[in-house]
């Protein structure tokens, strides 16, 4: 009888593990459910919507935008300025966006988090020292 | 082609840009979206779309969009962005 108990004890022990594994695996589950809850609403035409009138709000009429007009009056050449200006604005957004996946890598999530209000912070500056230096 | 020309916008532009509001809008989107792929392309078509309005309509472009109006849209726009992200931030360490 007594060779009996300690076996039932190890059972009773292996059923706990196995029941901490099982709501371990449940809250995977719905922790991978919910990211995919998180993607669907920013999906990619939310995404691309999102920074294409950010970015076009900030851009227009800023100095590059300036520099493009003001080569263009001077070499009556429109197109090939306008060649070289989306060339060079390409190939800076592709630095930005690299170095930003980069980062989103490389930083924990809290100091992700951070990092990215901060300089979002940093670019409303700029935005009103624009607006208040441009008149 | 004019190459020099090209080369010529493209350095003015690129150097303009380095560093610059829109490039430091790229990092902070991109990092914190979970597709950078499309915030590459959103950001690409929004300034490409700037520039050729720049060459096409040229000055005409500030009388029909205010400069100062959009900036300011743009610098309130960003400034909830960084809130929010901070506000969210806050809330789930309370949790």
């Amino acid at each position: 009888m007594t060779s009996i108990e300690p076996v039932k004890t190890e059972n009773s022990q292996q059923k706990q593990t196995a029941n901490v594994s099982q709501t371990d695996l449940e809250s995977r589950i719905a922790d991978a459910a919910e990211e995919a809850v998180n993607k669907q609403k920013w999906g990619f035409w939310t995404v691309f919507n999102s920074t294409f009138l950010t970015i076009f709000v900030a851009e227009m009429g800023d100095k590059t935008q300036i520099a493009t007009l003001l080569i263009t009056a001077q070499s009556q050449s429109p197109w090939v300025v306008f060649a070289g200006a989306a060339g060079a604005l390409i190939t800076t957004s592709l630095l930005g966006v690299l170095i930003g996946y980069w980062m989103a890598k490389r930083l924990s999530p809290k100091v992700l988090d951070i990092a990215v209000a901060v300089l979002m912070l940093i670019i409303s500056g700029l935005l009103i020292e624009d607006v208040i230096i441009g008149g | 082609m004019d190459w020099q020309l090209l080369g010529l916008s493209f350095i003015t532009v690129f150097l303009a840009e380095i560093g610059d509001k829109s490039q430091l809008a790229a990092i902070a989107l991109g990092s914190s979206s979970k597709s950078p792929r499309a915030v590459f392309f959103g950001s690409i078509t929004a300034l490409i779309l700037t520039s050729f309005l720049g060459v096409i309509v040229g000055g005409g472009a500030a009388q029909i969009l205010p400069e100062s109006l959009l900036k300011t849209i743009a610098a309130i726009g960003f400034a909830v962005m960084a809130l929010k992200i901070l506000w969210s931030r806050v809330r789930n360490e309370e949790e």
